[in-house]
Formats: structure tokens, C-alpha cells, sequence
């Protein structure tokens, strides 16, 4: 008896985490909360208190919690990635708009897109240890890192220009103009070209990373803002806000290969551990739309929070880590 | 909430603000090189939007309370003029000048704190229960500002120069709906630079401000509206009563020379209790300022009345030996 009753308990709750598992995190960046989606059901199953203006998030390096981090409460909230459980709070983490982890999970960046610093800190696996502050200027709001962990490059929105970072030392490298609104980053798999979305124009320019030095130029679509992996090393969707438009990208050719509409101000992206469905955030409808990556079409849009940002689909830890592209 | 039975608003809502903004606010963006200003600029259409609603809200509602019920005759040639004040500050022209004017300043001052290492207290780290609740958060915030604007207010009535300038405001002999923004721009300014200041320093939240602006406003227009109405003994000493505001705007004679150096505030009137300036009179008083000169803002249209009092602002800056001269 002692021992059905055990099996059908863990059925039970097996079968709560199995669903947590089909669930969407968006944050509402103008409304103090999270929406808990269902993939399944496509609707919102709840609406979170947070704190104050989230707008982004990141997955530890170790894949087991994913952070949000809250930019005037000043504090980063950890969720379990796989089931969305609230697991701690770290407190002090100042103005954290944009985050994310170096490759080898040792330094934790943030910048500062209200307070207009970036904050590099060193990270052990459990705590965040202030190394340096650096006042940029002109507002800070992307990040991303080369693959072999000594640098993180951050955009400054208001002053068109990119500032790298040595990591070890938290010195300035380089500091390049760039072109009108830098935004998203992301350091390709060959650790030889950054490519930088820029928001003011219609393209993504690529930078030599161990100089600054813009070496080439991709026409994508109006307001071209933030990207996230397709997931194969090659592939990169690009989010064109003015136009309503995402881009796929193939690093290789450095070429667009396909475009589909996205209404609203589309702005972040995550893609399903299956690898069929592109989620997107729109920020001016406050709903986040569904693609489907075989059509390339909208399926699906479910209404969210104010000013929908940062997305994320829990997944299981063994999943790969988010690449050094951050949102 | 059951966001479910209130959706089919907000997407209406959402839909309009979203067109308008692609339409016709982020081309220009675009075209004008001011990208970096996209985001804020979203919000500015809701703000304008939210103008809309108060100004139909004014029009539709608190007018024909006026018609019906009001103290005074409506007088087209005096209230005219109010009109034009209403939309330039509610469809964020006004609004629009100041943020410019007053940004350069605030972001300068926000920048030295920063790096000075100063951080503002956060009201939601000193006040357990208001982290994770946004309503108590912002109606705290909204007290804190109305209490900043009475002391602004204050100020406005105290200082020669700054009279110069509310006195525009005053000046009205048929207080309406319309008058809450019958204001000269650089006082404007003055004010909004000041309790954005303020703001910062206390923590109040870019969103929230705007919130809190366009609630206080709308109580503010209401709290002008020509009717003899109070909210009951406790009720008027809540939320400030349209009596309450009335007497603020009473003109002055021999026997009340400083009539109106009373019930400043523009929504809690605890503070002019607290701070020795309430009053409670019950007979509605004619309204407007008993000095030629400023009575004198009548007779001028929009322009002129800026004009005017601009000429009135400087010779008040001025040494009592050189304003003859004006």
C-alpha cells in the first residue's frame, strides 16, 4: 500500500515538473512582473510580482538557474531553469539591464543602460564579487564575450560606438564608433568577427575584435537591434524593430537567407529546446509571437505584460547554454 | 486581475498606441537620426493618448457639469483662452519644450550622483510591503510629489519673480476645468525642473512620474471646476475639493489682502492642514487677482499673455532702480 502510494506521488509530481518544463518566462519590463506562459496551451497561465523594470535575463553557467535581473530594485531573482521555481534573490546587483556570463562562467558583466556604467564581476559559482565599475557614458545596453573568456564588448546606444573590456584587467581595450544606435552583439563560433546590430540603421556591421576596425557591412532591415542563435553555430536570427521584421542570417555567407514579419517592435528571442519554434517578444503590442522555423510564419500570439522583454523557455539543465550572444 | 474580461481594451488601446507610434512617431525618428530615443518616445504617444482622454474628459464631463450647475455664467471670451493652454500641455507640446529644455540638466545632475557614488533611497527597501506591490509603490511616490508640489507651489506665491509668473495663472476671472494649465511656459519649466529633481532624488521612476503627472493633473483640472463642491468635512480634507482649490483662486480685497496664500496643495490637502495654510470657507468667492497690471492678462490671447508676463518675470528680476525703465 506504502509503496503504491509512493510510486503514484512521484507520479504526481513527475508530472508537475514535466509541466513546468512546457513553460515561457517573459518579463513585463514596464509592469513589475513575469508572465508564466503555457507552450502547450499557448496562453498565460500567471502574472509574477518582481521587481522594478526587469528587462533582461541570463542562464548560469552551470544551466540550472536563469537570472532576471531587476534594474531599480538593484537585485537579481533566480528561477530554477527547468521547472521556474524562485529558488534565492541576490541583492546589489545595481542597474543590471543587460547581464551575462563569460564562456568559462568565471565574470559576470552587466551594463548599466540608466546609470550608464558597466560592471564587471568575478563569480566563484555562488557569489558576485564586484571587480570594477567603469562610467561609459552613453547609455550601455548590450554585451556579449569572445569565445575564450578575456574580453566583453558592450554597446553604447547614445553615442554610436563600441567599448571592449580585458576582463583579467578590466581595462579598456578599444573604444570604436560604429555606427548610429549600437545594440545586440554577438561574437561568432570562429572568435574572428563580432557582428554589431545597429538600431539607428538598416544592418549589422562586423568588427575585428582585437581592433575595433569595422570590416564589412550586411543590409538587414530598419531599427536592426538584437540576435539569438538559431542554435547550429551558423544561423542567427536578427530582430529589425522599425521594419517588424527578423532576419536569419547566415554567418558563413554573411548573408540574409530569409526574412519573416513580426509586428509590434520585435525585440528578444528564444527558440524551443526542439528547435521548431522561434518566440518572440513584442514590445509595442505586449504580446510575444510564435514562428514557426519550417514556415517561417506566426502561429501563434499570446497577450503578456506591459512591454514585453527578455524571453526564455525553461529547459533542462543538460541543454546547451545560452551562446555568448545575450539578448 | 482577470486580465481576460479587460483584454479586449487593452488591445485596443495597445493597437492605437502601436500604430500611431509606427505610423507616424518612429519614421521620424529614423529619418531624424534620434534612435536612441525610440523607446521613450512609445511612451510619449501614450502619454499624448491619456491627453485625449482628459481633454474629452474635461469636455465631455466636467463642462457640462459647469453649464449646469456652475457657480458662475459662462463667459466664451475669458475661458477661450484656457482652452488653448489645455491642449498644448495635455497633447504634450508643453511637455515635449520642457523635457528638452530640462533633460540636458537632470541627466547632468543624475550623472554626478552616480559617480559621486550616491545612490537615492529606494522607498521600496526602506517600506516593507511595497517591493512587490507596484499600486501601494506608486501611490506612495504620489504622495511624496504632491507633497514636493506644495512646497513648489508655495514657492510660486513667495518669491516676487516667481509671482510674476503664476500670476498668469491666477489672473483668470472665470475659473473652469479648462484653467489647471494657464500657465506662463517658463513656469512651467521651473516647476517641472524642480519636481523632476525632486523626483530623482527620491527615486520616483521615469514610468511613474509620468503616472503620476497625469493623475495629479486630471484631479487638478476637476479640482478647478466652476461648482460650489466640497467632499464633506473629511472627505475635503482627503483629497482637495473644487471649494477647496476655489478659495485658493478667491481675489483679495482690504479685508482678505492674502486670500490667496492658502490651500496650495494640488491633491492632498493634508499638507496645508499640517503646514498652518488650510482654510474651509464655505461662500464661494469671485476669483481672479486685484492688480491692473495682471488683471490685465485677460484681455490677450495665448500669445500675448506669454509675451506679457515674460516682460512682468524679467522687471520683477530686476533692481527696483531699472524697472522704471520698463
Amino acid at each position: 500500500m506504502k509503496r503504491a502510494f509512493m510510486a503514484a506521488l512521484a507520479l504526481v509530481l513527475g508530472a508537475g515538473t514535466v509541466a513546468r518544463a512546457d513553460q515561457v518566462i517573459v518579463l513585463n519590463s514596464e509592469e513589475a512582473s513575469y508572465s508564466v506562459l503555457s507552450r502547450g496551451q499557448r496562453t498565460e497561465l500567471q502574472r509574477v510580482p518582481l521587481g522594478r523594470e526587469p528587462h533582461h535575463l541570463t542562464q548560469t553557467p552551470d544551466g540550472k538557474e536563469v537570472l532576471i535581473a531587476s534594474t531599480v530594485t538593484n537585485e537579481l531573482v533566480a528561477l530554477d531553469a527547468k521547472t521556474g521555481e524562485r529558488k534565492r534573490t541576490v541583492p546589489g546587483i545595481v542597474d543590471a539591464y543587460q547581464l551575462g556570463f563569460s564562456p568559462d562562467g568565471k565574470w559576470f558583466v552587466t551594463a548599466s543602460y540608466r546609470l550608464d556604467h558597466v560592471d564587471i564581476y568575478r563569480y566563484d559559482g555562488t557569489t558576485f564579487t564586484l571587480a570594477n565599475r567603469t562610467f561609459t557614458g552613453g547609455m550601455p545596453s548590450h554585451l556579449t564575450f569572445d569565445t575564450d573568456s578575456k574580453t566583453v564588448f558592450v554597446s553604447l546606444q547614445q553615442t554610436s560606438r563600441v567599448v571592449a573590456f580585458d576582463l583579467a584587467t578590466q581595462a579598456i581595450k578599444w573604444n570604436k564608433e560604429v555606427g548610429k544606435v549600437p545594440a545586440g552583439l554577438v561574437m561568432l563560433p570562429d572568435n574572428k568577427r563580432l557582428l554589431v546590430a545597429l538600431t539607428g540603421e538598416d544592418a549589422v556591421v562586423t568588427l575585428d575584435p582585437a581592433t575595433g576596425q569595422t570590416t564589412g557591412r550586411l543590409q538587414t532591415g530598419r531599427g536592426a537591434h538584437n540576435f539569438w542563435p538559431k542554435g547550429d553555430g551558423r544561423h542567427w536570427f536578427l530582430s529589425n524593430r522599425v521594419e517588424g521584421t527578423i532576419s536569419l542570417i547566415d554567418s558563413q555567407e554573411m548573408k540574409v537567407v530569409a526574412t519573416v514579419r513580426v509586428p509590434g517592435g520585435p525585440d528578444c528571442m528564444d527558440i524551443t529546446p526542439d528547435g521548431k519554434e522561434l518566440w518572440v517578444t513584442q514590445r509595442f503590442l505586449r504580446r510575444i509571437a510564435i514562428v514557426e522555423l519550417a514556415t517561417l510564419k506566426i502561429t501563434g500570439s499570446i497577450p503578456v505584460g506591459k512591454s514585453p522583454h527578455g524571453v526564455f523557455i525553461l529547459k533542462a539543465p543538460a541543454a546547451p547554454l545560452r551562446a555568448a550572444a545575450n539578448d | 486581475m482577470d486580465f481576460a474580461l479587460v483584454r479586449p481594451l487593452i488591445d485596443l488601446w495597445v493597437g492605437v498606441q502601436a500604430w500611431a507610434f509606427e505610423t507616424f512617431v518612429s519614421p521620424l525618428l529614423y529619418a531624424l537620426d534620434l534612435m536612441e530615443w525610440y523607446e521613450p518616445a512609445f511612451n510619449a504617444v501614450e502619454f499624448v493618448m491619456l491627453g485625449i482622454v482628459q481633454i474629452a474628459v474635461i469636455a465631455l464631463v466636467m463642462r457640462p457639469m459647469e453649464r449646469r450647475w456652475g457657480i458662475e455664467r459662462d463667459e466664451a471670451a475669458l475661458v477661450g483662452v484656457d482652452r488653448v493652454y489645455t491642449a498644448l500641455n495635455k497633447l504634450g507640446v508643453i511637455p515635449l519644450l520642457v523635457f528638452v529644455a530640462a533633460y540636458p540638466i537632470t541627466n547632468e545632475l543624475d550623472y554626478l550622483v552616480r559617480v559621486l557614488g550616491l545612490a537615492p533611497p529606494r522607498l521600496e527597501r526602506l517600506v516593507p510591503g511595497l517591493h512587490d506591490n507596484a499600486l501601494l509603490s506608486f501611490l506612495a511616490y504620489f504622495v511624496l510629489y504632491d507633497f514636493a508640489a506644495y512646497w513648489v507651489h508655495r514657492a510660486q506665491h513667495r518669491f516676487r519673480w516667481w509671482w510674476a509668473l503664476h500670476s498668469l495663472h491666477h489672473s483668470q476671472r472665470h475659473v473652469t476645468a479648462w484653467t489647471d494649465d494657464r500657465n506662463h511656459i517658463l513656469d512651467e519649466l521651473l516647476v517641472n525642473l524642480v519636481l523632476a529633481v525632486f523626483a530623482q532624488f527620491v527615486g520616483v521612476q521615469p514610468d511613474d512620474f509620468v503616472l503620476i503627472l497625469i493623475v495629479g493633473r486630471l484631479v487638478e483640472s476637476f479640482s478647478h471646476i466652476g461648482l460650489d463642491l466640497g467632499f464633506g468635512r473629511l472627505g475635503s480634507r482627503l483629497l482637495v475639493a473644487p471649494r477647496f482649490h476655489r478659495l485658493h483662486h478667491a481675489m483679495s480685497d482690504a479685508h482678505d489682502p492674502h486670500i490667496h496664500d492658502h490651500n496650495f496643495a494640488a491633491v492632498f490637502p493634508i499638507w496645508d492642514v499640517l503646514f498652518g495654510t488650510a482654510r474651509f470657507d464655505i461662500a464661494p468667492r469671485p476669483t481672479g487677482v486685484d492688480d491692473r497690471e495682471i488683471d490685465a492678462d485677460n484681455d490677450r490671447g495665448w500669445l500675448g499673455q506669454q509675451a506679457r508676463v515674460f516682460r512682468r518675470f524679467a522687471a520683477a528680476l530686476l533692481p527696483v532702480a531699472m524697472q522704471s525703465r520698463l
